[in-house]
């Protein structure tokens, strides 16, 4: 009777890893790569990315500029799972080794439009102080073994972690057929700017 | 059936005197629910926050209902805890909010409360650590029996919660 819908959608996303704050670190690069459910699956772009070295600039900002581009579609027939960017942020340290300064997750946006998302960074601590001493010492930190960790629930009780920054990332969504299919995103949220903001602000 | 997809994180916390905090969570639905994928409870990690007074979790929340009816809209439950040097966990707070009912991405901020005891079990609490904690977890998100506590402010937990509403227009369900 009535033509067969659509059974899959789409979720396109472009964007960009802005900048960082780092108040102790100098010197940053930014891995990203995605995670998602079983039935997702990504059918254009690029799934994950290593940015620049960027240096804090002269002026009082002191702002961490990386300026990286995202753009990714996906293809799902089922919102579970949706898809989370994980980041991971290296710099040297004091004896020049690459070490980690902070991993961090984030849902991409669910509706359509414009999304401005800060998110926290945070580094897994050592368990004691003479381990802490150690890892300084030999530039062995401790880092999770799948920066993917990160955007699951599971497996990370009492695990404990120092959270050290801030990266912001700016989307730019559009999906496809996920209103033939009966989903209600709300609102499309141009100019919306959601996450807490760097310190020394709290979310509002 | 309609559906509903609660897609978002526990962002974290702010306004606890202690430090080192985490944080555990569980979703409670009606009868009429039903979870089709998604870990209906969980814990956070414990964060340390070296920059600012917010303490962040992250800790990704994705669940998928299916329901037949409005009653018993989903509500989460907290339990916000902090843990010491030694490892020792102190309770720090309980709160509960409600899944949010429109669709769309949503900032919630949950204040919390902890039980105060009798005077002596709030100077041991100052010194050593402890105090009273609820039995059921089920007086976190339900009113009955509250009017038997004397609690005191926490702080507050911040989340960011997207809602997704599948065929609510079918049954006439205007959100």
């Amino acid at each position: 009777m009535a033509a067969a819908g659509p059974s899959v959608f789409l979720l396109m996303v472009n964007g960009q890893v802005e900048s960082a704050q780092f108040p102790e670190y100098d010197d940053l690069y930014c891995k990203y790569c995605f995670v998602y459910g079983q039935d997702w699956a990504p059918t254009a772009g690029l799934e994950e990315g290593i940015s620049q070295i960027t240096s804090k600039s002269q002026d009082v900002r002191q702002a961490l500029v990386w300026n990286f581009p995202i753009d990714v579609t996906f293809k799902s027939t089922n919102p579970y799972g949706w898809p989370q960017i994980v980041l991971s942020v290296y710099g040297p340290d004091v004896f020049g080794n690459d070490v980690v300064r902070g991993y961090g997750a984030a849902h991409l946006p669910l509706s359509p439009g414009r999304h401005k998302r800060t998110i926290p960074m945070f580094v897994p601590e050592s368990t004691s102080k003479l381990q802490k001493f150690t890892s300084w010492f030999m530039g062995r930190r401790p880092e999770y073994t799948d920066p993917k960790v990160v955007a699951q629930g599971e497996g990370r009780e009492v695990t404990r972690v120092r959270s050290q920054g801030f990266v912001t990332l700016l989307f730019n969504v559009v999906t496809k057929d996920m209103r033939k299919l009966g989903y209600d995103t709300g609102p499309s949220d141009t100019q919306g700017v959601s996450g807490p903001s760097p310190p020394p602000g709290r979310p509002l | 059936m309609a559906e509903v997809h609660v897609i978002g994180q526990i962002m974290g916390a702010t306004g606890f005197s202690e430090s080192s905090l985490f944080c555990k969570w569980g979703i409670h639905t009606g009868a009429a629910w039903k979870l089709l994928s998604g870990v209906r409870e969980g814990q956070t990690q414990v964060d340390t926050p070296q920059v600012g007074d917010m303490a962040y979790w992250s800790h990704p929340i994705d669940l998928h209902f299916a329901t037949k009816g409005l009653q018993g809209w989903p509500r989460l439950h907290l339990q916000v805890w902090s843990q010491d040097s030694f490892g020792r966990c102190q309770l720090a707070g309980y709160g509960f909010c409600h899944v949010p009912s429109s669709p769309g991405t949503h900032q919630l901020d949950c204040p919390t409360w902890r039980p105060l005891g009798s005077w002596r079990e709030q100077l041991a609490r100052a010194f050593v650590g402890g105090g009273p904690q609820l039995l059921h977890g089920d007086a976190i998100y339900s009113g009955a029996d509250r009017y038997r506590l004397h609690t005191a402010a926490g702080g507050t937990v911040h989340l960011e919660l997207g809602l997704l509403l599948r065929h609510f227009d079918r049954y006439g369900v205007e959100c």
